[in-house]
């Protein structure tokens, strides 16, 4: 049964590339998203990797619902 | 960071050590290998039956990168110390073993894995920390390696003791247990204060803090952990250290269990091995 928080993870394998959105993890605390998120994600020999808990992030738009007019 | 230990003098060969800080440093080096190697094991082992699916993924991966520390390890032992790597798995007696005594036998629930995870994993890295910048310079860069890796267990296992710790009285009580047992096996492990092949490697630079302060500074950081958690676990530093082998770190003859060893070294499986 899911638990603790939802943390976004983003990496990049470039300093001079953007950091991007590689997926997330279900974590109880920031220490285990840490270990989860460089354990699940470890595709690529990330130079920087950051967890963001979901419930930081501020939505502007509203959050994945289609406009009635539309994409 | 800065380096662990000064670099005044620096060795590139065990010809250039004394004997009794080449007899440390070949000791410190196995007892680190011979840890890993089981921890490797047990992390496989918990790679199915974790509470979650990501810490089975995280298992998995603990379990790789301490194997390739075992390697990495035992690639020093090869070249500086003669030793054959698959000798060192396949062809020595569990008593020869100088693993952390917490790991010779199964870890029956997730707080023993949890007390192998955040006390004795951490523990080791460290004892590796410490060598940091070490006047033995081959050491150097399979450290600085080791010790980056080290930085996911160390967060797994402080995730895990602090998520097991305040699930409820039932699993705080055995993970204080659990915990118990691999702080006292850790403390032998160190060894008593005075150690003189330990104290051999200090003199030498080629570790910067003697296994007693290191057991001093985990001690103080996992009872601030710990406290606050509710787990009240206590410092039983041994009063006689007699017996006390500084090739097994230990003070009895024993070693990880027969099972244990049959399923590392692929006991079915010999026929197999390749030359």
């Amino acid at each position: 049964m899911p638990y603790g928080e939802v943390y976004e993870v983003f990496a990049r394998k470039t300093h001079d590339e953007p950091l991007r959105h590689v997926g997330s993890v279900n974590a109880a605390d920031d220490d285990l998203a840490k270990a989860y998120a460089w354990t699940v994600y470890d595709e690529e020999n990330w130079v920087e990797m950051c967890v963001v808990p979901r419930g930081a992030v501020i939505p502007i738009t509203s959050h994945g619902a289609v406009p009635l007019w539309g994409n | 960071m800065t380096p662990a230990v000064s670099t005044d003098t620096e060795y590139d060969s065990i010809a250039d050590l004394a004997a009794d800080a080449a007899t440390g440093l070949r000791n410190v080096l196995l007892a680190c290998a011979d840890t890993k190697l089981l921890l490797g094991y047990h992390y496989g082992e918990w790679t199915f039956g974790p509470p979650e699916l990501e810490a089975a993924v995280a298992n998995c991966s603990l379990s790789q990168t301490e194997l390739g520390h075992v390697r990495l390890l035992h690639a020093v032992l090869k070249k500086h110390f003669g030793d054959d790597p698959d000798r060192l798995v396949d062809d020595r007696d569990a008593a020869a073993f100088a693993n952390v005594s917490f790991l010779d036998t199964d870890l029956p629930d997730w707080p023993a894995y949890v007390g192998a995870n955040f006390i004795v994993d951490v523990t080791m890295t460290r004892v590796l920390h410490a060598m940091r910048g070490s006047a033995f310079k081959p050491l150097r860069m399979s450290l600085d390696k080791m010790i980056d890796e080290e930085r996911y267990h160390a967060h797994h296992g402080t995730g895990w003791f602090r998520t097991v710790a305040q699930r409820g009285d039932e699993e705080r009580a055995l993970l204080a247990a659990r915990s118990q047992e691999a702080l006292d096996s850790v403390i032998e492990w160190l060894g008593p204060p005075g150690d003189p092949g330990d104290g051999a490697l200090v003199d030498a630079r080629i570790k910067g803090r003697s296994n007693t302060d290191i057991r001093d500074a985990m001690l103080e950081e996992l009872i601030a952990t710990a406290g606050p958690l509710g787990l009240d676990l206590k410092v039983r530093i041994p009063d006689d250290w007699q017996g006390w082998n500084p090739a097994t770190r230990r003070r009895t003859s024993d070693g990880p269990n027969a099972d244990i060893l049959y399923h590392l070294r692929g006991g079915g499986n010999t026929i197999f091995k390749l030359a």
